[in-house]
């Protein structure tokens, strides 16, 4: 049915890149005649100029796609990239100088870097959008002013030139062709780097994180680790480049390695490629550098600013009028080939372009009840005040496997402030989370880590789709939890959207699913981590009557595993046909609780929902 | 002591300097959600005009400002229409490219124009050193600090007191409800970045005297002035004024004790533990966390 099913016939070097499929193959196609064409050309045309200007697409291309591994898949707008091409040519070329090959240099370059972006991420990793890049733009003058102060290591602000020593050893040659296979090589390495992260469990994590980091926290993603693990990888291969470019350029000096111009450079090959997209920065690269290496070639000292200028108007004519780079304006059959994630598998059209129409939810299959086994969950005496606010008032809360418990309440009672002390979201004043392991034993859980790997899972209220991710890439990022191969998170997620009724949206971009279809989304990604305790945070609010049908049998269908389930509802056809017991919470403290036909007629729980009035003149 | 004096009053009159290039930023921030990168470009072609104006009619640097004023006004309404208005629902990323686009096309453009020299508005007398015992100073500085607080005051009761002041409160709390009350959004972010970059033309005709003119001068200024903005709290005036104070205070100290290079880490080193610890400003409670998650 599907071309993304993977296919036997492909080697398996190609599945290691992420190459499953004929769409994929025709993609490797593309860029493996646009590289050739970058290896060839300037070979066959044998002028120096023309040389300089492929090894210069190469390294730039190269940092390019490099940032691109924070800047789009992580979404953090690095604007100091140039700080880890700074570090690895000044490593380099002071290792030249101490007599170390700069192929040992490179390498020591990039450690150096990995450290000061991971001990950077660190920090950051909270930042968002301008704010992290004015902490890059910080790190990147600190370094600048670092390389001229310190002027027995680096030479201070003049520079410093590499000796000339010619050779394969010392990365200098009198030919350029040497160094345009260098550059070349490692523009390839870079690509497969960025290429291998992107289509594995890492650059599905990067970008769930990037889309949305709570849900990211609550699938079980340690979100500080794959950024900073982004970061670091990023700024080493940046910094490689670096290495090189310093022995190509056989001179260094602060205003230029750690340029704030130069890094703007590099995120605009991207920016104009499409940002976040693999081969984006490449296509930047290829279709810019030229443009600038030829008006300083041609005019010289005479265009001073052109370049700069150039650019600038570039960025803004593009993300006016182009935001999603020049990918977005291949047509759509290379587009597809390029990115098959981004589409629709049947039509071939970019999802965005398809009206979805009201969708027809596949129903739902039930099996029979098993009996409620022991206590899994036990709540004891749990307080939370928001300043003076008593949002949670010594709640006490025992569940059983199996068991589905309903919580009501009206608006602003804390049931979502119970939930996420119950999902480690929220850490209580006092008051203690028993968590019943796998192991039979009882934990006791502090943050959404623990939780998550004692087996509680949880949706949202307002939902939280992975909104740039595919329906089947949505539940992947929950199936990864147990299935760290994207092969067998593939089926899983496959399986699971089948069993939820999600099927034929597999390959939908989730931003395009009605609410009915979100909620149902945001309970597949919990199941795909095949959640022991599920919290349900009101899945059936806004959503029409005959999907309310269909979402009731599926949590029973799920209870019916030997899931235990606690759901906060306001619909009440739900509450009462699914819950085995009900707490009802006003004002932060359990005011009722038993079986539902009692729970609704409790005098207590009507006074809640209607005042004391009301609830005089019902009894 | 005479010494410490000194520096304290320098670093007054360089804050004052500072708070008028950040108060213009924080209020633009504050109210069209917009980190201008380009802040300091539009101090830099304000001061060429500052300098051609001198040049070209003779006119005393202070006078200039009837005809920069307006021109900056203008270019900034431009902008808002014109590249800032159509990107406003994108994401932030969009934005960012936008003025630092924008940012390195004014750089450039301006080299192009009138190469990397230095052009020197003549100071009319604002040299003139002022010896008040211990301390002493240019009167173009005490200009320039007399002007911070006029400027900082106006702002302010042109925010809390005018009819459209108040249009361009509502419009940064709320821009739905504001469209609702029948407020003209659009117009208002033009007016509200037109006074914001308004700020650094006044600016740039006080500066203009004492500093010379270059393409690149306005990403000296437009770094700092993040400084002070991010640590008064973003979109706060009077917490830009502070912050503005305290980091002319430590540049002034540092650049005298430790030197001019080893002063930029220090403030870029205050700058990154702000970011890092109390993102949203150093005066402010914790209301303004809109940028981190």
């Amino acid at each position: 049915m599907s071309s993304n099913q993977t296919s036997p016939t492909t080697p398996a070097v190609l599945r290691f890149f992420g190459v499953d499929n004929s769409a994929d193959k025709r993609g490797a196609l593309y860029i493996f005649v646009l590289l050739a064409a970058l290896l060839v050309t300037p070979i066959v045309v044998g002028n120096d100029f023309v040389y300089h200007v492929f090894i210069t697409i190469c390294l730039f291309a190269g940092l390019s796609t490099a940032w691109n591994i924070v800047g789009g898949y992580a979404g953090q707008l690095s604007l100091g990239h140039a700080m880890y091409y700074g570090i690895g040519a000044y490593t380099g070329m002071i290792l030249v100088n101490a007599g170390i090959t700069p192929w040992i240099g490179m390498f020591v370059g990039a450690a150096v870097s990995a450290v000061v972006a991971a001990l950077i991420a660190y920090p950051c990793f909270r930042l968002k959008g301008p704010f992290y890049a004015l902490a890059s733009i910080a790190f990147l003058e600190v370094f600048h002013v670092l390389a001229i102060e310190m002027k027995w290591l680096t030479g201070g602000a003049t520079g410093k030139m590499i000796p000339l020593q010619v050779g394969w050893e010392w990365m200098i040659f009198q030919d350029r062709l040497p160094s345009l296979l260098i550059a070349f090589g490692m523009l390839c390495f870079v690509l497969a780097i960025a290429q291998v992260i992107r289509h594995r469990r890492m650059g599905f994590y990067l970008i769930a994180t990037r889309e949305r980091e709570s849900a990211a926290k609550a699938a079980g993603i340690p979100t500080v680790k794959v950024r900073i693990y982004a970061a670091a990888m990023s700024g080493a291969l940046v910094s490689m480049l670096g290495t090189f470019h310093a022995m190509y350029l056989t001179f260094i000096e602060p205003d230029s390695a750690f340029d704030l111009i130069f890094s703007i450079q590099i995120v605009l090959f991207a920016l104009v490629g499409g940002i976040g997209t693999v081969f984006g920065p490449l296509l930047g690269a290829i279709l810019l550098v030229p443009i600038t290496e030829i008006s300083r070639g041609l005019l010289g000292a005479s265009a001073l600013g052109l370049h700069g200028f150039v650019y600038g108007v570039i960025l803004m004519l593009v993300v006016v009028f182009m935001p999603d780079g020049v990918v977005s304006l291949l047509p759509k059959r290379a587009r597809k080939a390029l990115d098959p994630e981004q589409f629709d598998d049947t039509t071939g059209q970019p999802i965005g372009d398809t009206e979805l129409d009201a969708p027809q939810l596949d129903p739902i299959q039930t099996k029979a009840r098993p009996p409620l086994g022991d206590e899994v969950l036990k709540v004891d005496d749990l307080v939370k005040n928001f300043g003076g606010l008593k949002v949670t008032q010594h709640v006490n809360i025992s569940l059983r496997q199996g068991e589905v418990l309903g919580i009501i309440g009206p608006n602003g009672a804390g049931k979502t402030t119970l939930f996420n002390m119950l999902s480690g979201f929220l850490e209580a004043d006092s008051g203690s989370v028993v968590v019943m392991g796998p192991d039979g034993k009882p934990h006791t859980p502090k943050g959404v880590a623990d939780f998550v790997s004692l087996g509680v899972g949880r949706t949202f209220q307002i939902v939280q789709p992975f909104a740039a991710m595919t329906v089947e890439e949505n539940i992947m990022v929950g199936a990864f939890y147990h299935h760290p191969d994207v092969d067998s998170a593939r089926r899983v997620a496959g399986e699971i959207a089948t069993e939820l009724g999600l099927g034929r949206f597999l390959h939908e971009e989730a931003k395009n699913l009605p609410i009915g279809g979100l909620k149902r989304l945001e309970v597949a990604r919990v199941m795909a981590m095949r959640p022991r305790i599920l919290l349900l945070d009101e899945v059936m609010a806004g959503i029409n009557p005959s999907d309310l049908v269909e979402a009731i049998r599926l949590i029973k269908a799920i209870r019916d595993t030997g899931v235990s389930i606690i759901a906060i509802e306001h619909v009440m056809r739900a509450i009462m046909d699914l819950s085995d017991r009900v707490i009802v919470i006003n004002s932060g403290a359990v005011i009722s609780e038993g079986d539902p036909e009692s729970v609704v007629r409790d005098e207590a729980v009507i006074e809640a929902y209607l005042g004391k009035e009301a609830g005089n003149a019902e009894a | 002591m005479d010494l410490i004096f000194t520096n304290l009053v320098n670093g007054l009159m360089l804050g004052a300097l500072y708070a008028i290039v950040s108060v213009g930023l924080t209020l633009v921030f504050g109210i069209v959600k917009v980190i201008n990168f380009a802040h300091g470009e539009f101090l830099m072609v304000a001061m060429f005009l500052v300098f051609f104006a001198t040049a070209y009619f003779g006119v005393h640097p202070y006078v200039t400002l009837v005809v920069v004023l307006p021109l900056i006004f203008g270019l900034g309404m431009l902008v808002q229409r014109v590249l800032i208005e159509p990107l406003q629902d994108s994401d932030e990323h969009i934005m960012i490219f936008a003025t630092v686009g924008l940012s390195i096309a004014m750089i450039n453009l301006m080299l192009m124009l009138f190469g990397p020299d230095i052009y020197s508005t003549p100071s009319s007398g604002l040299r003139t050193v002022v010896d008040m015992g211990p301390a002493m100073f240019l009167t173009g500085q005490l200009n320039i600090l007399i002007a911070a607080i006029a400027l900082v005051g106006g702002i302010h009761l042109f925010l809390t007191r005018t009819q459209l002041g108040r249009a361009i409160r509502a419009t940064g709390q709320n821009r739905a409800a504001a469209q609702l009350m029948g407020i003209n959004v659009s117009w208002v972010y033009m007016v509200t970045f037109g006074i914001g970059v308004s700020c650094v033309g006044l600016a740039a005709v006080l500066i203009a005297p004492l500093y010379p003119t270059s393409p690149e001068v306005g990403q000296y200024f437009v770094l700092l002035s993040f400084v002070v903005v991010v640590m008064g709290g973003l979109g706060s005036i009077s917490g830009a004024l502070l912050a503005a104070m305290i980091i002319g205070i430590v540049d002034a100290f540092a650049g005298f004790y430790l030197g001019a290079n080893v002063k930029d880490l220090v403030v870029f080193g205050i700058f990154l533990l702000v970011l890092i610890f109390r993102p949203q400003g150093l005066f402010g409670g914790a209301r303004n966390m809109s940028h981190v998650s």
